[in-house]
């Protein structure tokens, strides 16, 4: 079987020409590598994104437009598209040029028009009116696409733009924020699926979708009979039904199109016994039993498309059958053959999988999943948009032409409205809803904020693909590692907890496709030989020698001679005639020329790759087709900066990838100038000493995020424990571990329209010439406050007025102050960096304020090597205490030895060992995955080796002598660099205690969480422990002295809560109407509230005292 | 911005650097090059720091 | 106490009188390396250790005042590395902590910004300042305590004032542009109200700080990098150089490091031959072995430099574990200082003797 597929590729190098040249040497495998960068230069990291948006700019759009090019309100009135583009993106006032990193700084979206040519009549009888550039909306424009300012610009005229070069682009600029859409997993659509549904039938699925029509075909197996199930009708049908109401009226003829095979036949029957049980013969009989049980509620959103058919009751089953059933097949003419053909091909799966139950097809194959890029997505939005933009033009061209006093010409032109699609877009992209109605899809979260805590931290978001399932199913299956997920998905980057396993990341080469022009490759095909199915009657389709040629889940037809037409296909797809991208599955293999090739996971089931060109010697080599061009690339981009991962545990690998995301760096070159709500930088951030492949291909040597520290792995002091790391104070006083925080304040000056706004004033002066108020120092004269001042708690940032009457006459206009502050932590020293001033598009003035904050590690601040393996710093100990080597080396940092025993990190041991020999050599050494065969990996021998000329241990452990003692250390230490990265979580940001507070208003118990100054839990737990203890008193201080104590009078007859009158200095109960045996107690205000409210629903609560 | 403080403030603009005196209700723009995002002026005020 | 038979441990004849036997010295006195780890690395402290066998562990002055040498090995102007022998390591070790963090230099602490519009920002450029070695000698200087006012016997003034025109290449602020002012800060803490108004600066100098320093104070290295400028980017700034010990930040530490080794010893257990000595020799990487021609055609391995010894012992790898000992003498020090300020090396070492003279002078005077 041969198919078309849209989906993911790797890279594969094709090597053989045939046997004989195998055995003439190629290329050391170790210059494979050189195709990488070659690859990565044409390719970019993020050319899906890219790729999927140029092509529904380029392609996509077109082809809605053209779906949907005439609208008619009469005969006579019309609108016709004739064309469609999208131009440059500028600024709608003012016509100057867009760019990204304006957009960002000014909180504006990064888009671009699109226009349209029309064509329309006014009703007068006269001759179509043509317009030409009519603007219909705007489209965000994704960076670094065709249609970007930054396309095809080399560095200096990208840092003239302001843009980082190393930046992928491949999202979007939307009011100012960077969004990404991820990609979405699906299951393959237009593809026949095998499975065991939930009540342990036997099914085959379908889920159909073209470009008008998404519907989800369901044969399933009850009691040995097949139905077909339907969501437009409300009971299953019986399939040999379906099939005489499409035309099939024969039993013979339905099971000569399932096959000859006498055990087909025996697996039909009961279906072809309940169908003529129910007496259904004909076709007649067949549509009037399916639209008896149409199902009229369920159909009302399908209705939208097939109006077009008729609305009649008898027509339905029909229309059902041509418009949603297995839609992706085409009826021509009322031909229903293919859609029989198909569905029986669809029976016979599924009594081969009843047969065999090796021919069940596996969800989570990685070949039985697409992937929905931005472009797709994006697409989907406009089109749902352009629709509803044509209805309503169409709906108020309706609405004029009622109107009787209507004067001039109807222009259809001017009933666009164009907001509909600029904000529509704006609005999806921006919250990541995409609701759409008319596809009934309703999806949360589909783009996010970039997220720029580190370059790699944003690589790694851009490749990221959202699930298809909730994440709340506890269900293993599509969470474990698919064999076929190879160079394809990476098998390293997936979060921990919930998502795990199901947000997956691309793997470093992974290729998604977009659609290909279907129609040349149609007919190549029946020019190969492919012989139409509509020439051949049922017995010939599976005749011994004819072979099923599927064309994009489509039959095309069949071929006598699948290896030729495979080898045909591919000597085309080779020479370059027809898209790379074009798959194939056939039984055989195939030798050819000295190519790149791309295979897609289905293809790949059909090909023998080797790792290397070696390798191949163990099998015999006329049998492998393909040799993978590293085997470092079957790892994403997060797990490629890991050196030595192949000799990790795996989940190392694992925690490293969501951690390599919180390391603090270098963002981008541009990265101060950017204006971010929280931006982490590190001062002096390094490359790292024990390079891979995967690090510098994709810029990680000039964007790091870490530090090489001289590690010791010995223990030190008792502070080390749990992963504690001890650090020389000596190594952060010159700068180790240093970074910035930069917080953004925006303050904005607000507009109330006609020429009234807020005004900002110079800070006032007394007579003396002192300022009137004490925080108002770092005010410039123009009121706001100036860059380069440091910035304290409570400090005013801008002396802003607002206008208090909206007085023409500016005499008798006032104002109130309504000043900004600074909201800072006490005692620390803030700065403020920049100051941004600009006007948006209301007319507002928004001020942004940098504000920047250099911090030194502390105590609590948390690092990590690349290994998984995080710590907190334990204590900072003074240089001379510090043990220090022979050579008068003294370790930045300390790390207890146990963290290696049960993590097993033997890459960090070998990446210290390659630190050790790269320092004392002055070169970078090498740590790819599965890189020691290629020369890609540097073997432990030769580091050994290299660290033994150079006086070395081979073992990499040193003699050290006691900073504090002086005398030799009583074992030799493991010593040497590790790249070491501080991440983003600091103590400054976390630490929090309170003694009193704020309270929470109904409950009058103190607030939760850092941000409100909230109260420290004693929580449920903490409250068994002192319950078991027996310390009543501190349970009874902690849960309600400290927390919400409360007095109130009981009623020692009624047990109600009365009052207290503070006029009568008696308490009262307004039960009883009098103040006699009236008790005081203390109670938990919380207590007393539930009793109130528990009274209010007609409960009452008692207290009976026993002591007053 | 003050009506009363006719004194116009520098600002520099975001794309050529180049010095922009604006007064209160000027419009935001650079005179040289037409950007539209200033930047404040670093202050002249001396700040001290601390060198570790 | 019985009668007339008894007769001391220490009578018998084979013991050793006043020297102690060969293992038990070697213990005493050298540390030695084994492969898997180093043994005896604390040594014997107690002077009646070895009272049983009639030797006396202790060091008494006398013995230290004839016994204790130190030669200079190597020194340059920066460098410098001697042996100190017949000393304990808890004294060694004394030096090497005081070198690093107690003896005083003058490094820059305060920085006055004026104005800054380079990409590195205020408070990194303050920390680079302060890690710049100053040509300031830190002893004729005092120490500013938190009251007291900066004049020229406590506080240096340097001024950076570099700006990169508008048009021209890149500009790389290196450490010789730190511009020492003798007469003090020329920054005032208010603005002048009227063009030569007499302000007061940020210090109060009586005079110029040449009578206490009799020679210009510029900066130890002059090619440190400082900043790089863009066009139109400006510099102006003033530093402040106080005098302080490395134990408060590390930018005071007058060494690069300051460490020691003890002096290697090797020693060949067993007689090594023909090939198997020139495989010793071979192994080495830093020489420590060469052969010696016995004449008759033999040759055999001999130690010929052990001071050449790293440690990585490559020699004990494999069968020639049990023929070779690595020791290290417990009571010679290979000492190195690498001086990172305006002393030189044998001066620090002199200034970090008499710190610690200093702090016994203060031991005994608290405890009298």
């Amino acid at each position: 079987m041969v198919s078309q597929q849209d989906d993911m590729v790797s890279q594969q190098e094709d090597f053989g020409a045939n046997p004989n040249l195998l055995a003439a040497p190629i290329k050391s495998p170790v210059d494979k590598f050189q195709l990488l960068p070659a690859f990565l230069k044409v390719r970019g990291l993020v050319k899906q994104h890219i790729d999927s948006f140029n092509y529904f700019v380029n392609y996509g759009m077109k082809k809605i437009m053209e779906a949907n090019a005439l609208h008619k309100v009469t005969d006579t009135i019309y609108l016709r598209y004739i064309n469609i583009s999208v131009g440059e993106p500028y600024v709608a006032i003012d016509n100057i040029k867009l760019t990204p990193q304006f957009c960002r700084l000014s909180d504006r979206t990064y888009s671009a028009d699109i226009s349209v040519d029309i064509e329309y009549t006014d009703g007068k009888g006269q001759h179509p009116t043509r317009k030409t550039s009519v603007k219909i909306g705007r489209l965000p424009i994704m960076l670094r696409s065709c249609n970007c300012v930054l396309n095809g610009k080399d560095e200096t005229e990208l840092a003239k733009l302001g843009e980082c070069p190393l930046d992928p682009g491949g999202y979007f600029v939307v009011k100012g924020t960077e969004k990404v859409i991820l990609i979405q997993e699906q299951l393959s659509k237009n593809r026949i699926l095998i499975d065991i549904d939930g009540k342990g039938r036997i099914t085959a699925s379908v889920t159909c979708s073209t470009h008008e029509v998404k519907s989800k075909t369901v044969f399933f197996m009850d009691k040995e009979k097949i139905y077909l199930q339907l969501n437009q009708f409300v009971k299953p049908i019986p399939i040999m039904v379906v099939m005489k109401a499409m035309g099939t009226e024969s039993d013979q003829e339905v099971v000569q199109m399932v096959g000859r095979n006498p055990r087909y036949g025996d697996l039909l029957l009961p279906s072809i016994q309940e169908c003529s049980s129910e007496r259904i013969y004909s076709q007649e009989q067949a549509l009037d039993y399916m639209d008896a049980k149409f199902n009229f509620f369920k159909s009302c959103s399908i209705q939208l498309f097939i109006t077009s058919f008729s609305t009649l009751k008898e027509g339905r089953a029909k229309s059902i059958l041509t418009d949603v059933f297995l839609a992706h097949v085409p009826v021509k003419e009322q031909n229903f053959r293919p859609k029989c053909i198909y569905a029986a091909v669809m029976l016979r799966r599924m009594l081969d999988a009843i047969l065999n139950s090796d021919t069940f097809d596996d969800k989570d194959y990685v070949g039985n999943k697409r992937l929905e890029l931005s472009g797709q997505l994006v697409s989907l939005l406009f089109e749902d948009l352009f629709k509803t933009m044509n209805t309503q033009a169409v709906q108020r061209m309706n609405y004029a032409m009622g109107q009787s006093n209507r004067s001039g010409a109807l222009d259809f032109s001017r009933y666009i409205v164009t907001d509909i699609i600029t904000l529509g877009l704006e609005k999806s992209i921006s919250t990541g809803n995409w609701d759409l109605k008319r596809f009934r899809m309703h999806k949360k979260g589909v783009s996010q904020v970039l997220s720029r805590l580190s370059y790699i931290g944003a690589l790694g978001h851009m490749t990221r693909i959202s699930p298809q399932f909730e994440k709340t199913r506890k269900v293993s299956g599509p969470r474990a590692l698919q064999p076929s997920q190879w160079g394809m998905l990476c098998p390293c980057d997936t979060p921990e907890g919930e998502a795990c396993g199901l947000t997956k990341n691309l793997a470093l080469m992974t290729h998604v496709t977009t659609d290909e022009e279907e129609g040349p490759l149609i007919s190549l095909c029946y020019s190969l030989g492919v012989e139409d199915l509509a020439h051949l009657s049922a017995e010939e389709i599976y005749a011994n020698d004819s072979y099923l040629v599927f064309f994009n889940g489509l039959i095309l037809g069949k071929h006598t001679r699948p290896h030729t037409f495979a080898n045909a296909m591919r000597r085309v797809r080779r020479s370059g005639k027809i898209g790379e991208f074009v798959g194939f599955r056939t039984f055989d293999d195939f030798l050819h020329d000295g190519l790149i090739e791309y295979l897609d996971v289905n293809e790949q089931n059909n090909a023998l790759i080797a790792l290397y060109e070696h390798e191949a010697g163990e099998i015999d080599r006329s049998e492998i087709t393909h040799i993978e061009i590293e085997p470092l690339t079957l790892l994403g981009v997060v797990a490629g900066l890991i050196p030595y991962p192949h000799h990790n545990q795996s989940p190392r690998n694992t925690y490293q990838c969501a951690m390599g995301k919180q390391a603090m760096g270098n963002i981008a070159f541009n990265q101060l100038s950017r204006a971010d709500t929280l931006l982490y930088l590190l001062v002096y951030a390094q490359r790292p000493l024990l390079t891979t492949k995967t690090i510098e291909l994709v810029g990680y040597d000039k964007l790091g995020a870490g530090q090489n520290a001289t590690v010791a792995v010995m223990s030190y002091s008792g502070y080390d424990i749990e992963d504690a790391i001890v650090m020389n104070k000596s190594s952060l006083d010159r700068g180790f571990g240093r970074c910035i925080a930069m917080k953004k304040q925006t303050v904005v000056r607000e507009n109330y329209g006609g020429k009234v706004s807020d005004i900002i004033v110079a800070p006032q002066r007394d007579k003396d010439g002192a300022l009137i108020r004490k925080n108002m120092q770092i005010l410039g004269a123009d009121g706001i406050a100036e860059p380069g001042q440091i910035v304290r708690n409570n400090d005013m940032l801008v002396n802003k007025k607002s206008p208090l009457n909206v007085d023409k006459d500016l005499k008798t206009r006032t104002y109130k102050d309504t000043p900004a502050f600074f909201k800072g932590v006490e005692g620390e020293t803030t700065v403020i960096d920049r100051v941004l001033i600009y006007t948006d598009n209301n007319e507002k003035m928004p001020i942004k304020f940098i504000i920047r904050h250099v911090r030194r590690p502390e105590l609590g601040d948390k690092f990590s090597s690349r290994h998984g393996q995080k710590g907190v710093c334990g204590t900072i100990v003074n240089q001379e205490d510090f043990p220090f080597s022979e050579r008068g080396i003294c370790p930045d940092l300390i790390m207890n030895p146990h963290g290696f025993p049960s993590r097993m990190t033997i890459g960090k041991m070998i990446e210290l060992l390659g630190g050790k020999a790269g320092v004392s050599w002055g070169r970078f050494h090498y740590g790819s995955a599965f890189g020691e065969p290629s020369g890609n990996a540097c073997k432990v021998d030769d580091i050994s080796n290299a660290l033994i000329q150079k006086g070395f241990s081979y073992s990499g452990k040193d003699f050290l002598y006691s900073g504090i003692l002086g005398t030799p250390l009583q074992a030799y230490i493991f010593m040497g660099p590790i790249y070491y990265q501080k991440l983003k979580h600091m103590v400054l940001d976390k630490m929090h205690a309170r003694a009193k507070g704020p309270r929470v208003m109904l409950t009058r118990q103190p607030t939760e969480g850092r941000s409100r100054d909230g109260g420290l839990r004693l929580g449920e737990m903490e409250r068994d422990c002192l319950i078991a203890y027996g310390a009543s008193m501190l349970i009874f201080e902690r849960l309600m002295l400290s927390s919400d104590p409360y007095q109130v009078q009981v009623c020692q007859k009624c047990g109600l809560l009365g009052y207290y009158n503070q006029k009568l200095k008696k308490s009262f109960c307004s039960m009883c109407k009098d103040g006699e045996n009236m008790a005081t107690m203390k109670l938990p205000y919380a207590c007393k509230l539930l009793f109130q409210e528990l009274q209010s629903m007609n409960v009452v609560p008692r207290l009976k005292l026993t002591e007053a | 911005m003050d009506p009363q403080q006719p004194e116009p403030v520098v600002y520099l603009c975001g794309d050529c650097g180049a010095e922009c005196p604006l007064k209160s209700g000027d419009v935001i723009q650079c005179r040289d090059c037409g950007y539209r995002i200033l930047y404040k002026k670093r202050t002249r005020r001396i700040v001290q720091y601390e060198a570790r | 106490m019985s009668k007339g038979s008894f007769t001391s441990a220490l009578n018998m004849p084979d013991v050793p009188m006043g020297k102690l036997p060969d293992h038990l010295e070697v213990q005493r006195t050298r540390v030695v390396c084994k492969a898997d780890a180093p043994i005896h690395t604390e040594g014997i402290q107690f002077s009646g250790a070895y009272a049983a066998v009639g030797v006396d562990n202790s060091n008494p002055l006398d013995k230290f005042k004839r016994d204790f040498k130190i030669d200079v090995i190597r020194l340059t102007k920066d460098e410098m590395e001697f042996d100190m022998i017949g000393i304990d390591a808890a004294i060694a070790n004394a030096f090497r902590r005081i070198l690093i963090s107690e003896v005083p230099t003058m490094t820059i602490d305060k920085v006055f910004m004026v104005d800054n519009t380079s990409p590195i920002v205020d408070e990194v450029l303050a920390h680079r300042l302060g890690l710049i070695p100053l040509d300031a000698d830190p002893r004729l200087f005092e120490y500013m305590s938190e009251h007291d006012v900066p004049n020229e016997r406590n506080t240096i003034v340097y001024r950076l004032n570099v700006s990169c025109e508008k048009g021209s290449p890149r500009l790389t602020v290196k450490s010789d542009q730190l511009e020492w002012l003798p007469d003090g800060s020329k920054l005032h803490e208010v603005a002048p109200s009227y063009p030569g108004e007499q302000q007061k600066t940020y210090t109060s100098f009586s005079g110029s700080q040449l009578e206490v320093s009799r020679r210009a104070l510029g900066v130890k290295h002059k090619d440190i990098t400082i900043a790089r400028l863009g066009p139109g980017q400006t510099i102006e700034l003033e530093a402040h150089a106080v005098k302080g010990i490395g134990k408060v930040h590390a930018k005071w530490s007058p060494v690069a490091t300051a460490w020691y080794r003890m002096l290697p010893e090797v020693i060949l257990l067993k007689e090594i031959k023909g090939e198997e000595a020139k495989k010793l020799v071979k192994k080495c990487p830093v020489k420590v072995f060469d052969i010696e021609d016995l004449g008759n055609g033999e040759e055999r391995a001999v130690v010929k430099s052990p001071r050449a010894c790293t440690l990585c012992r490559e020699c004990l790898r494999g069968e020639s574990e049990e023929q070779i000992e690595l020791r290290r003498v417990r009571d010679h020090f290979i000492f190195t200082i690498e001086s990172a300020s305006a002393l030189p090396p044998e001066v620090l070492f002199k200034e970090a003797v008499e710190v610690l003279h200093e702090k016994c002078d203060r031991v005994i005077s608290e405890l009298s």
